[in-house]
């Protein structure tokens, strides 16, 4: 990325602005069936400048990074925040200052793979899928890095640079039953760039001989029976519930929008065995999926402690949203291009671990469903919510019995986290997902295994 | 090398010169013009300029895609190498191929420039007619952009297109709230050439907003049934969705689509006719130019239920051994039934009108379940209260095929034309 230093142009500032300089970088490739159908590499970067003026904002950004153009996006951003300021005249006072450095770079000191070799890599792993399980109709290898880099300089006095990487490699296995295609993906990877996160092919052949374990199984599977079940969801959709139901709820501008958990602040929305954290960048001890140190605001980013032992304890914010409710911003305001404005978001949303065991959870159920993997999920300003499930099992009598076929859970979150009954001890971290709203963003999303009562689709 | 025609030729030469045997360019350079509203007031105007420069080579049947946003002769050169170097350390394959030479053509639609006093004038008569008309309304978020694009794409075949679009988009999330209860969110879009109609009468806003107004009391039904939905255009595209993606090149070259086989066959009711028509005047969001670098046509999908084209590009064609469809998809327009959407609630005895489905990815098989957000119960033919925590489950692939009308209303979001369309035999369960 351009080492342009964002500091000569802070002369330019005439009311509170942030300057940044972003680039994503990313590599893809895919192989569909034995067919190498995507090989790639983009680059996708540039400057931008928000300015506030008295409760209006104005943002212009450019792929140029050139003297001028850096002028040029201060000046229409400057000019963007006085035109609608002149109209709505919202007459709003000064945000917070929330001066920060940081230098946060996940960048591998390893010597970097040439794109053959990367070809070379995901091609010998289809190589493995074909000699290993005959069987199958099809498969899908693709492999995604993506680094995200950034250097803010705001008015206040933050200034600082991250270079974010991750790297994924999905795998969609599918069989046909009875004439009938059944798929199931999964998911390796993580933070880091490619030469941290993966050594050899090898080192996925275990996780892609339960997937295929998962998949026959599911080949054979049959619908859940639709209706209010008692299940105990895995660390991935305890995660996805985390992020999706609880999570947006709490976003100061989606509480502003009508969220019902403007309304349930300090008061019991779950079960005590229940708490939930949106993390910065350090959980447990370790440094998360999506670490954020500075947000896009320049804010040192704080954990926000969003249920405290079934309690609603606080909202996410931007330094807008944390005058409105008179706190301090957590640092949740982050951008994913560099023509994007910075948006409250989560980080690494996760469920703490609890102190049950996840077989005596499933030996407690008399008829239920173990569910494991997600696909999808939305969730409403209601906290009802919807996941799709896209591996489970029944329980009949504490044991686990047949796979089944795809089907998606829903419930409404403040009462189905009322009904959690046991929380695993252990805890797995997702950050293959990117939230949408208005723009994508990479995050973290994390829990242990839940026991709780929900509605489930099926036939 | 300012002019984006003479970076493009530039770019497709240095390819060729750096060992491509075939060559493709795409230089686009956009602009947008963005006003924000956030909890229901004017809060950001957004100025953005890009560059996207995607380049394409074919070395011995070996293909390389490099893409960036930056088009200064530097950045050029440095895209041209990686994009032959990718090409070289990819798989053989004898289906890549890029487009044949076609006559040179120059698209042009829409405005030139965004009229901001005119976008800042119908954002603000927007937000007092939605205080005025529906005061439980909570705007959470909405903007209104005009987006111009300049679109040059060259290939050494001799394809030469440059396309000059102006289009406004606006796009609104909101709720209700009454006595303290608030509406599941809704949201809504729209495209529109010009800014000459109030933006509240465009696509299908003013029916959503109402809706929401009436949502903020709603009771989850009880028991299970399997009925009728009466599926709303805003919410049709998911049904399309399955279909689109089962005749599209990723299912077809893996394999796993169910319509594999099914060309010129009965895929769904014959009440169902379904196009895409991307250059078409009564699409203002169409496009004219594929990603393969073909003249886009319009096109037939589905006729009276009959599969008429798959949607492969000019690669899944060649790995199919199936026609290359004459566009992308999308700029989807349904044909109009004869049963007015009044009578279309008549005829239902118990069933769900769903305005939104929030749903996982149906399998590929076409098996699906979600929730039926901002839908009614209907019953005995009439609208009999909003609903909440009611789930639809079913397959898209038997719900194409019962179709039991369609409405002679059609929503027109600027993008797509719909109607309302009412399918029997899912099943719908409640607490």
């Amino acid at each position: 990325m351009s080492s342009l230093d964002l500091r000569t142009y802070s002369g330019l500032f005439t009311s509170y602005t942030e300057l940044r300089v972003h680039e994503n970088r990313n590599t893809n490739i895919t192989f569909v069936k034995g067919n190498n159908t995507g090989n790639s590499r983009s680059v996708t970067g540039g400057v931008s400048a928000r300015v506030y003026q008295n409760g209006s904002w104005g943002f212009s950004s450019s792929p140029d990074l050139g003297d001028h153009m850096v002028r040029s996006v201060v000046k229409v951003a400057t000019d963007n925040a006085a035109f609608l300021d002149t109209r709505v005249n919202k007459g709003k006072g000064a945000l917070p200052p929330t001066p920060a450095s940081s230098h946060a770079d996940f960048s591998t000191a390893k010597t970097r793979l040439t794109q053959r070799e990367l070809v070379d890599f995901v091609k010998e792993i289809d190589g493995h899928i074909v000699e290993q399980y005959p069987s199958l109709s099809s498969r899908t290898i693709v492999l995604n890095c993506t680094d995200m880099e950034k250097t803010l300089l705001t008015s206040d006095g933050s200034y600082s640079h991250s270079l974010v990487p991750r790297s994924l490699i999905y795998v969609l296995l599918t069989v046909h039953k009875d004439g009938q295609p059944v798929d199931l993906y999964e998911v390796f990877g993580g933070r880091g760039q490619f030469e941290d996160v993966f050594s050899a092919p090898a080192c996925l052949y275990e996780g892609i001989a339960r997937q295929y374990q998962h998949l026959t199984n599911k080949a054979d599977g049959v619908f859940a029976s639709a209706g209010v079940k008692t299940c105990v969801l895995d660390a991935e959709l305890a995660g996805i519930l985390a992020h999706e139901a609880i999570g947006h709820t709490t976003e100061a501008d989606i509480v502003m929008g009508g969220s019902v958990a403007g309304a349930l602040l300090e008061k019991e929305v779950a079960s005590p065995l229940v708490t939930l954290v949106d993390f910065a960048h350090t959980a447990l001890g370790s440094t998360c999926p999506v670490p954020v140190y500075v947000d896009d605001e320049g804010t040192p980013a704080q954990d926000a402690v969003i249920i405290d032992r079934g309690i609603l304890k606080t909202f996410l914010h931007n330094k807008e949203s944390a005058v409105h409710y008179g706190v301090s911003p957590t640092g949740n305001a982050r951008a994913y291009l560099f023509s994007d404005e910075p948006l409250i978001r989560m980080r690494n949303t996760a469920i703490l671990p609890g102190t049950s065991r996840l077989e005596d959870m499933i030996a407690s159920v008399d008829d239920g469903y173990y569910l494991i993997k997600p696909g999808n999920g939305q969730a409403d300003s209601t906290s009802e919510f919807m996941f799709a499930v896209t591996l489970g099992y029944e329980i009949k009598g504490g044991k686990l019995g047949r796979a089944i076929k795809d089907t998606t859970i829903s419930g409404v979150a403040y009462n189905m986290l009322k009904t959690v009954s046991m929380v695993s001890d252990d805890m797995k971290w997702m950050c293959s997902g990117m939230c949408g709203k208005k723009q994508p963003i990479p995050v973290g999303m994390g829990g242990p295994a839940i026991k709780c009562i929900t509605s489930i689709g099926g036939r | 090398m300012q002019d984006p025609r003479q970076t493009a030729g530039y770019a497709l030469d240095a390819l060729l010169k750096a060992g491509a045997d075939k060559a493709q360019c795409l230089l686009v350079q956009s602009d947008k013009h963005e006003m924000n509203v956030d909890s229901g007031e004017l809060s950001l105007l957004r100025t953005t300029f890009d560059t996207r420069l995607a380049l394409t080579a074919l070395q011995a049947h070996r293909k390389g895609s490099s893409s960036g946003n930056k088009s200064d002769p530097e950045s050029v050169d440095r895209a041209v190498a990686e994009c032959v170097s990718i090409a070289q350390a990819s798989q053989p394959d004898e289906a890549n191929d890029i487009a044949g030479a076609q006559p040179r053509e120059v698209f042009t639609t829409g405005a030139d420039a965004p009229d901001l006093d005119r976008m800042h004038f119908r954002l603000q008569e927007l937000l007092e007619a939605i205080r005025t008309r529906y005061p439980k309304a909570l705007l959470r978020q909405a903007f209104l952009d005009f987006t111009r694009t300049k679109s040059y794409f060259v290939n050494s075949n001799g394809v030469d297109f440059e396309t000059h679009k102006g289009v406004y988009h606006c796009f609104l999330m909101f709720s209700s709230r009454e006595n303290g209860k608030v509406s599941s969110f809704n949201y809504t879009g729209f495209a529109t050439r010009d800014l000459d109609r109030e933006l509240i009468s465009c696509g299908s806003l003013d029916t959503l907003l109402r809706q929401s107004g009436e949502q903020t009391t709603t009771r989850p039904m009880q028991g299970k049934f399997v009925g009728d939905l009466i599926i709303t255009p805003d919410c049709l595209g998911d049904t399309l969705g399955f279909l689109v993606r089962s005749i599209s090149d990723f299912a077809m070259i893996s394999g796993t689509s169910i319509y594999k086989d099914s060309l010129g066959q009965e895929v769904a009711s014959p009440r169902l006719t379904l196009h895409s028509r991307p250059v078409s005047d009564e699409i203002c969001d169409g496009y004219f130019v594929t990603a393969d670098g073909h003249a886009a046509a319009s096109s037939t999908i589905v006729e009276e239920g009959v599969l008429k084209s798959f949607l492969l590009s000019l690669y899944g064609s060649r790995k199919t051994g199936k026609a290359r469809a004459v566009n992308d998809g999308s700029a989807w327009v349904v044909d109009p039934g004869s049963t007015s959407l009044e009578d279309m609630v008549k005829s239902v005895k118990r069933g769900v009108l769903m305005a939104r489905f929030s749903g996982g990815s149906p399998s590929i098989n076409g098996d699906f379940s979600g929730v039926a957000k901002n839908s009614y119960l209907i019953e005995d033919g009439r609208i009999a209260y909003p609903l909440s925590e009611t789930m639809v489950s079913g397959n898209f692939a038997e719900m194409l095929k019962s179709i039991t009308a369609i409405s002679s209303e059609r929503v027109d979001y600027g993008e797509a034309i719909l109607p309302w369309v009412a399918v029997s035999g899912v099943t719908i369960s409640g607490k």
